[in-house]
């Protein structure tokens, strides 16, 4: 009997679960409250309420993350090239704010006091310039002892070129018990920075994560149990052990891949993903691939391992508006968060946006959260009111202002991922996901000339139905920095040890071959620039990154010689998506089961409600209406049009 | 005010969007690792009158600035749809040579209705040492000057002018793609600019542009009412102009009355030989830089900035230079030191909000030569941050970019594959910050030995004198420039030209940041 298939996503309040059974084809999902003492607990209890054995759990971990952000990894040492010792300190020796006397960078995540260097240098030829001396090791051990370290990071300045100085080293350390990130293993490619802040960031979190795992792992010893990584796809527990840098934004990654599936399904692949929550807003762009950046920043540190490519915003449900000494509506950047969490839920004063939605009308107090929390309406009135005096506005154009501006900001974030990167809104649908979004979702879609919207059923665990649907998905690269005239011959035999790691990798997962891809890219640039274009690995790999040039940048330079900077080979290991099933078409035509009065921005009208999970495919709703689902709330505006296909999906045609 | 309190607010992001999405796209398109990988440029969108609608957060010093290379391409040239204007002349609207500014009049049917403009650092722009930033003593020697002229004219790109600029660098390949990548974010911005027209009307965009424009200044005249009135007084100074060794005196005296300010710079020392003076327009951005910090951080950045406040610079001195002195070194050291007897002056009217004085240079280094192993020439340029001043309540961060300048530095892996040099020790300097209650940042130190015969240009600056302490506060150490021959270290001046040797390591130390407030005795 085929077994289950579990998409597990820790977040901040709750633990998704969606699990699909083969034998019937069916999914269900549930969340329990998260356990954030230990993340474990909830995940646990959910796992033996569904029951079964030999299941395929994958899970989205925030223990990396977390130990992160709140700076609990483990102490950790460095060890560099003599004379760069400071590389983690000074950074690219910017400034995270132009206009701030009083602004600070992180502190990192290794202090002077615990960063070492050893004579040793390799050049960008791969030469040795000064071999290392094993003996200058040695006598920093009683040091780490002394120091209570127990992860190390070793980065040494071109060892993507000539590894066996930090192999050397890590040996000796490993033999010495300690956990060892080691930079030819994290991230072998140029830029000593980024390169040692992503060595420095994995020994951080990984024997964190290490010791979560193994209390997970002997807990749940008939499972097989995978994690999601921050690219996309999920990875072995053994090596989520050793390089958990590469899970610190599962959760997100996993929005993403669960936004594709469910686009795919409803024969949707130009996606614009929206996910406006209480206290932030993740934006992605889907064009039928998921991309991947390696221009990511956790708390401020730069990470350059692949991860989806989502543009996150410090504005959601939670932000607070005030008036400016200037005179000026402001929205955030200073959010309620969940406690107090908004007026309206009436522990905080301070007016959210949340509250400026209940006072339009556009949420129902008694059903917010599936009734769950009810919202206090006088409350959320109360707190808009000293706002609205000082504009000398009355309190539903105040509230009319709150949800404009922070519209604005979230069009802003929409533009970011779209138009800045030469894309035309014009071409997506915007899947929107996450509680807070469904209400600006048609304003949003407006705003930016986006003609549909796509809310799916699953849209409150998405990120965990994503989880559920992963491959597995590993990364590999080296930087090489070749000559583009170097034969395609020579460059294939750069690439085969990197191609022998991934497919000896895949193997080890217990994939067959037909299961297993891997996927030949490479990094160029005209000699002289900075920036890499990936281009796949093919015999005519020159001509196509011409053409690259030119419609990314306008122009190539076809007689200017090129650079091989990084190879990339991306392996992947498909496992199989299941089917999401059809739904029953409807019986009785669909009824609003009260109207409201809803302030809109040309005045208050009587507005039809509709219960969504009475909507059935072939239903339609046209606006004003709004529908009300157990975890978001769908606004629609005069001559939107919402209609439920065969998967359950809400499709949203927006009139412009 | 009602209505346009949350109208204002939804202008502000529609037009904060467009620099921002040029500065992208300036930054992906270039070709140079100057402005690639450093982002070494600005951005910022004009209305009819060259006043400065808003601008992205990039480089300071570029940002006073842009206005006038605006206002100049409006006085100078006759100005038609598709035409792009291209200057980088001190003295008719640019800073420095090596920054190239392109305008593009944005227009709405036949009326002009506002600019494009960026602003970028090319790593050459001839004259006579490579990097185009010499010890010079007249203008003409740092490199080719380009008055207020059109680069495109009706949409066409106007041959004989963009020939002539690049028979005139040392690395034109280099050059055409920096300009391509400007062009294009010049045709960005205009078509946004456009698009905002099509769907608002230019008279609603008009109408809320000076509304924010008003705004800004209506806070900044919120910050000079919150402040004592009263005549501010400061000075410091360079360390020399790279020519005479004689000190160069920045005088100061901000005067708050109400909610305006003078700020005048009456008694600074005469403009030098050498190439330390600004013009007008890098003091316009150091004042605008200095009022702007003292604002919230997400206040429009624009011209309303500088409407309450009169600044009196006499011509003919450091700070309001005139043709044909050199100014290489105004844009990114005197800018440094203006930018420091400003705060000096205020911290007495705002003791709370003024730190100390961070490492008041951006430490200029080029390096040029011929690389054998490649058979070509190569100039390489870099900034070395320092310490930053103390903040009242905050110690100063260390090696970090400060004031007028944010550029990254050019990854040590980077630079190797590059040059024909290698970076042999790069840390933070300890003990360098001033001590006190609370600790200026410290300096850093870079080492880089040569490969191959090269010069090295170095402009750079508190080699003598020292970043100030407030408040009882230490100041910071000075800067050194070493150069180490067959281990044998001998000092070099702050600014000045040495050939280097095969071997040869050049070791910049950076000045560290004064402390704040008296060290409390353990």
């Amino acid at each position: 009997m085929p077994s289950l298939r579990i998409g597990v996503d820790t977040g901040g309040t709750f633990t998704d679960f969606v699990v699909f059974d083969p034998a019937t084809g069916e999914f269900s999902t549930f969340k329990l409250p998260s356990t954030p003492h230990d993340p474990a607990e909830a995940i646990l209890a959910g796992l033996s309420r569904i029951g079964g054995t030999g299941r395929a759990i994958i899970h989205g971990s925030t223990v990396a993350t977390n130990a992160l952000l709140e700076r609990k990894g483990a102490k950790t040492a460095l060890i560099t090239t003599a004379g760069f010792t400071d590389v983690l300190e000074i950074g690219r020796q910017n400034r995270p704010s132009l206009y701030d006397f009083f602004t600070s960078r992180p502190t990192p995540l290794v202090p002077a006091a615990l960063r070492f260097g050893l004579h040793e240098r390799v050049s960008h030829t791969g030469d040795i310039h000064t071999p290392l001396d094993l003996a200058e090791l040695d006598a920093l051990l009683p040091h780490f002892s002394a120091s209570a370290i127990e992860s190390i990071a070793v980065c040494f300045l071109f060892s993507f070129t000539h590894p066996d100085h930090e192999q050397l080293v890590a040996e000796r350390l490993r033999a010495a018990g300690y956990f060892v990130s080691v930079s030819h293993e994290i991230l072998p490619e140029f830029r000593e920075y980024e390169r040692t802040s992503a060595t420095v960031i994995n020994a951080a979190v990984s024997p964190v994560m290490g010791r979560y795992l193994a209390h997970l792992e002997s807990a749940l010893p008939q499972d097989n149990l995978q994690i999601m990584g921050s690219n996309g796809g999920s990875i072995s527990p053994a090596e989520a052990r050793v390089q958990a840098a590469r899970c610190i934004l599962s959760g997100p990654a996993g929005g993403a891949v669960g936004a594709q599936a469910v686009g795919r399904a409803a024969g949707v692949d130009q996606l614009i993903t929206f996910d406006m929550g209480g206290t932030s807003t993740d934006v992605s762009l889907i064009d039928g691939t998921l991309h991947t950046t390696h221009e990511a920043e956790i708390g401020g540190l730069p990470i350059r391992i692949p991860v989806i490519d989502i543009h996150t915003i410090g504005a959601g449900g939670g932000s607070i508006a005030t008036v400016d000494p200037g005179g000026v509506l402001r929205v955030g950047p200073h959010s309620a968060g969940a406690d107090p969490g908004p007026a309206c839920y009436g522990r905080g004063d301070q007016p959210t946006v949340t509250d400026a939605n209940l006072v339009l009308g556009r949420l129902l107090p008694d059903r917010f959260l599936d009734g769950q929390m009810p919202l206090d309406a006088t409350r959320a009135r109360a707190a808009l009111q000293p706002l609205a005096e000082q504009l000398d506005l009355s309190v539903e154009a105040t509230a009319l202002g709150i949800i404009r501006i922070a519209n604005a900001h979230m069009t802003r974030a929409l533009q970011v991922i779209s138009v800045e990167r030469g894309r035309d809104p014009r071409q997506f649908t915007l899947l929107s996901f996450g509680g807070a979004g469904s209400l600006h979702a048609t304003d949003l879609a407006r705003a930016l000339a986006i003609p549909r919207i796509l809310i799916p059923p699953q849209a409150a665990t998405l990120s965990a139905l994503g989880m559920l649907m992963a491959d597995i998905v590993r990364d590999y690269s080296r930087t090489v920095m070749l000559p583009g005239a170097t034969p395609f011959a020579e460059l294939k035999t750069h690439f085969s040890p990197l191609l022998s790691t991934a497919a000896q990798n895949l193997t080890s997962y217990g994939l067959n071959s037909s299961q297993q891809s891997l996927h030949a890219t490479l990094d160029l640039r005209y000699r002289g620039q900075s920036y890499e274009l990936n281009i796949p690995f093919t015999p005519d790999f020159l001509s196509a990154f011409h053409l690259a040039h030119q419609s990314e940048f306008g122009y190539a330079n076809t007689t200017a010689e090129l650079e091989v900077v990084n190879l990339r080979v991306r392996a992947i290991g498909a496992v199989a998506s299941p089917a999401f099933p059809r739904l029953e078409p409807y019986t009785q035509a669909a009824q609003p089961f009260a109207h409201h009065p809803v302030c809109f921005e040309n005045g208050v009208i009587a507005t039809p409600f509709y219960e969504g999970a009475a909507l059935a495919p072939g239903h339609a709703v046209s606006g004003p209406a709004i529908i009300i689902k157990p975890d978001t709330t769908i606004l629609l505006n005069r001559g939107d049009f919402a209609a439920v296909d065969s998967l359950g999906n809400l499709m949203i045609e927006v009139t412009p | 005010m009602t209505a346009d309190s949350i109208e204002l607010e939804i202008f502000k992001h529609l037009f904060a969007a467009i620099p921002e999405e040029m500065g992208v796209l300036l930054k992906r398109s270039a070709y140079s690792p100057n402005i690639k990988e450093r982002r070494d440029y600005s951005c910022a969108i004009f209305d009819a009158a060259g006043q400065m609608i808003a601008q992205a957060a990039h480089i300071p010093v570029h940002l006073g600035a842009m206005p006038l290379s605006v206002q100049q391409a409006l006085a100078e040239v006759d100005l038609q749809p598709g035409d792009v204007v291209i200057l980088n002349d001190p003295y008719r609207g640019g800073t420095h040579l090596p920054d190239i500014t392109l305008i593009s009049p944005v227009f709405i049917g036949d009326a002009l209705f506002g600019f494009a403009a960026n602003r970028a650092h090319h790593a050459d722009v001839g004259g006579m040492a490579p990097g185009s930033m010499p010890i010079a003593r007249e203008l003409v020697q740092e490199g080719l000057i380009i008055p207020p002229v059109k680069l495109m004219s009706g949409g066409q790109i106007q041959q004989g002018i963009w020939d002539i600029i690049l028979a005139n660098v040392r690395t034109p390949v280099e050059r055409a793609g920096d300009l391509h990548a400007q062009l294009a974010a010049n045709r960005r911005g205009v078509s946004r600019m456009e698009e905002l027209a099509a769907r608002y009307g230019v008279p609603t965009l008009n109408h809320h542009s000076a509304a924010l424009l008003d705004y800004t200044e209506r806070l900044t005249r919120a910050l000079l009412q919150d402040r004592p009135d009263g005549r501010y007084e400061f000075e410091d100074q360079l360390d020399d102009d790279g020519i005479s060794p004689d000190p160069l005196h920045i005088r100061v005296a901000i005067t708050i009355s109400g909610d305006s300010a003078s700020v005048d710079f009456t008694g600074t020392a005469p403009q030098a030989q050498g190439s330390v003076n600004a013009v007008y327009a890098i003091t316009l951005s150091a004042v605008y830089y200095v009022f702007r910090s003292l604002l919230s951080l997400d206040v429009p950045n624009n011209s309303g900035c500088l409407r309450p406040i009169q600044i009196i610079a006499p011509e003919g001195t450091l700070v309001n230079a005139r043709r044909p002195a050199p100014v290489a070194g105004g844009n990114v050291e005197t800018s440094q030191r203006i930018t420091d007897v400003l705060l000096g002056a205020l911290a007495q009217a705002a003791p709370d909000r003024i730190p100390a004085a961070s490492q008041g240079t951006m430490n200029n280094i080029l390096i040029g030569g011929w690389d054998p192993g490649r058979n070509a020439p190569f100039t390489y340029y870099e900034t070395l941050a320092g310490g930053m001043g103390a903040r009242p309540g905050l110690r100063g961060e260390s090696a970090i970019h400060t004031h007028m300048t944010n550029t990254l530095n050019t990854p040590v892996e980077a630079l190797e594959f590059a040059y024909p040099f290698e970076v042999v020790r790069y840390e933070i300097r300890r003990g360098t910050g001033g001590a006190g209650q609370f600790p200026g940042g410290e300096g850093l130190q870079r080492d880089l030995r040569l490969n191959v015969l090269a010069t090295a240009s170095l402009l750079t600056d508190r080699r003598i004198s020292r970043p100030y302490g407030l408040a009882g506060g230490e100041p910071g150490a000075p800067g050194q420039n070493i150069l180490i021959r067959e281990g044998i270290e001998s000092p070099l001046p702050a600014k000045g030209s040495v050939d280097l040797q095969p071997d040869d390591i050049l070791s910049i130390r950076t000045p560290g940041g004064g402390g704040w407030g008296s060290k409390v005795p353990e």
